[in-house]
């Protein structure tokens, strides 16, 4: 563990922002920065995500500050809400800082009729959705791939998919993160255990706090931006939250093991073991590189995946029609690192629990969106709100174009589950009027909505730091567990 | 022997206590194995499943341990009743697992290196790891 942060030393820097020198530790290489209002604050320095922020603080080339999202809280190595950028080639990058579940993300699905005209089937569309996609530990999919399909879907992401199989479109793959498709993967790079455990996984969604949710466009902050990701009020939308499977969990463990084994060799002193990194010029840091560009790549296609499962539960359920009208808005990561440019610099920015959130006109984004800027969607928990966010002008500037990725949890899951059964809370959110459908009573209680922070204030401070502004609020209708 | 699960908002901490090294070693995989409860048996009857494996030193070989038993829970859907037998010889590890195939309730996604303990104190031995859930 590293050495103690004086929380006494954060100085307030802007209206939202706060800042740990570097001189409050001497292994800090650059300071933190941490977005957020008071009472986040007083959240995250409750738990222990600023001493872990100041330790990512101390990585090898690692350039300007280590940030923290309002979201932010403890996780193991980075924070979840951690963001660090090193330089290339010779600045490092981290497994641990990417996270298991590389490529973790969420996709938005916006469908051709109102929540009103959904309700009369929205409980059989739950139910449809919840065979339709294989949740909890492990489960296999519907889809398989030759073993040649499966290193070119590797390689070049969700495309392969509709090429192959005719599953989704290619608007589906253009309105999507970086296209779909990671440059540079190298399915060599992947082990034989990591193939085994992701080969039977596409479009599974797996458990924790994965899900697919049913959710209502309830309020639209700004009706220009709206129109553009096509999204009307009182409309009804499917997000899908999921990643890599077992695929990238395998690929972290199995790079984390490297790099701890060889970081010494490259004069690397971490005061946190699963920060265990190399430098991104060295083969071990080349090597993961390929690696995780492939699990980003499978992760892509997995919820490609789950979302064609949606589109044929909205035919069976709700017709051939509605299937057809249902359009991807688009899909963000939220644990990965990737090689941008900022500030004139070629940098190597890795998210741990935080979303690219670039403004309008980067050529990153696909064309529908270049004038309006980047969509972002922030899940709340099931009971609460979800946000469609777009990146703000100054994003780049103040976070690498980046912004939160979620509520942010505040209560242990033990503690979660000590305040409220399974049974009890589908029966509560069954009175708000959410139909619910999860594998496991246990699994369903640590999600339960009081387990996060307020995801209304979060995305408020998001605002308020000029990461991103607000576009779209989303009510949860029903929700499928993972 | 005994384990307990530490306060850890984001992820899942183990403490683990036992009067041998191998001894913890059991004790890990029934603490995994709790963390797996609620699976149904779909196979006939207990499994058995040999498990050897290495490692550069004592703590990393717990990581891979518990490793191996997340890969068989998720490949193979094994989850582990009783450690028959768990040998330790320099990095080595060989163990005798008994167990059902089944359906795990809440996978570990992975073991992580933070945090991680291994050492003798006095008579005890204490381990300490976090799982990636």
């Amino acid at each position: 563990m590293g050495a103690s942060s004086s929380t006494s030393e954060l100085e307030r820097v802007g209206e939202c922002v706060w800042e740990l020198p570097a001189a409050s530790r001497p292994d800090m290489r650059v300071p933190v920065r941490v977005f957020a209002d008071e009472e986040l604050l007083a959240s995250i320095v409750d738990d222990r995500s600023l001493e872990q922020a100041a330790n990512v603080a101390t990585l090898p080339g690692i350039v300007d500050a280590s940030l923290a999202m309002p979201d932010v809280h403890q996780g193991y190595g980075f924070p979840v809400g951690g963001v660090a950028a090193t330089e290339t080639p010779d600045g490092v990058v981290s497994p641990g800082g990417v996270g298991y579940d590389i490529n973790c993300g969420v996709r938005l699905l916006a469908l051709p009729l109102t929540a009103d005209e959904l309700a009369p089937r929205l409980e059989a569309l739950v139910h449809e959705l919840s065979r339709a996609i294989p949740a909890g530990a492990g489960k296999h999919g519907a889809l398989r791939l030759g073993a040649g399909s499966f290193d070119r879907l590797l390689r070049e992401g969700p495309r392969v998919l509709v090429e192959e199989l005719g599953v989704g479109t290619a608007e589906d793959v253009e309105r999507t993160e970086s296209g779909g498709c990671l440059p540079g993967a190298d399915p060599a790079a992947v082990s034989a255990r990591a193939r085994e455990r992701g080969f039977g996984q596409l479009g599974t969604m797996g458990s924790g706090n994965h899900f697919v949710e049913v959710q209502r466009v309830d309020r639209i902050f700004d009706r220009h931006v709206a129109d553009a990701f096509g999204l009307r009020e009182g409309q009804a939308t499917v997000l899908v939250h999921s990643g890599s499977r077992g695929l990238g969990h395998q690929v972290c463990t199995d790079y984390v093991r490297l790099m701890d084994a060889v970081e010494a060799r490259y004069g690397i002193v971490l005061p946190d073991r699963q920060l265990a990194c190399a430098p991104q010029s060295s083969p071990e840091g080349r090597a993961y590189l390929a690696a995780m560009a492939a699990a980003g790549n499978f992760a892509w296609a997995n919820r490609h995946a789950i979302a064609h499962a949606v589109r044929e539960t909205v035919r069976r359920v709700l017709g051939a029609a509605a299937a057809a009208g249902t359009h991807q808005v688009y899909d963000v990561a939220h644990n990965i690192a990737k090689l941008e440019r900022h500030g004139g610099r070629e940098l190597c920015v890795q998210r741990k629990g935080a979303t690219r959130a670039f403004p309008a006109g980067s050529d990153e984004l696909p064309e529908a969106y270049r004038a309006v800027g980047q969509p972002v969607f922030i899940p709340g928990s099931m009971g609460t709100s979800s946000f469609v966010l777009v990146g703000a002008p100054g994003s780049l500037e103040l976070s690498f174009g980046t912004t939160c990725h979620g509520a942010g949890r505040h209560l242990s899951r033990t503690a979660a589950r000590k305040r409220v059964t399974g049974g009890e809370l589908r029966r509560e959110l069954a009175e708000q009027g959410i139909v619910v459908r999860c594998p496991s009573n246990p699994g369903l209680a640590e999600e339960a909505p009081f387990a996060y922070k307020d995801v209304e204030r979060v995305v408020e401070v998001v605002e308020r730091a000029g990461l991103a502004r607000r576009v779209a609020r989303l009510r949860p209708l029903g929700v499928v567990k993972g | 022997m005994a384990h307990r699960l530490v306060e850890h908002v984001g992820e899942i901490e183990l403490a683990l206590d036992a009067e041998s090294e191998a001894g913890l070693f059991a004790e890990a995989a029934q603490a995994f194995a709790g963390l797996v409860d609620g699976s149904e048996a779909s196979g006939p009857g207990p499994v058995q499943v040999g498990v050897s494996l290495a490692a550069r030193e004592r703590p990393l070989l717990l990581v891979e341990w518990l490793s191996e038993l997340v890969f068989l829970a998720e490949v193979e859907g094994f989850v582990p009743a009783r450690v028959a037998a768990v040998e330790l010889d320099g990095g080595r590890l060989r163990a005798a697992l008994e167990g059902v195939l089944g359906r795990p309730r809440h996978l570990v996604k992975a073991v992580t290196l933070h945090g991680l303990e291994l050492e003798r104190e006095g008579e005890v031995w204490r381990g300490r790891v976090v799982f990636d859930v």
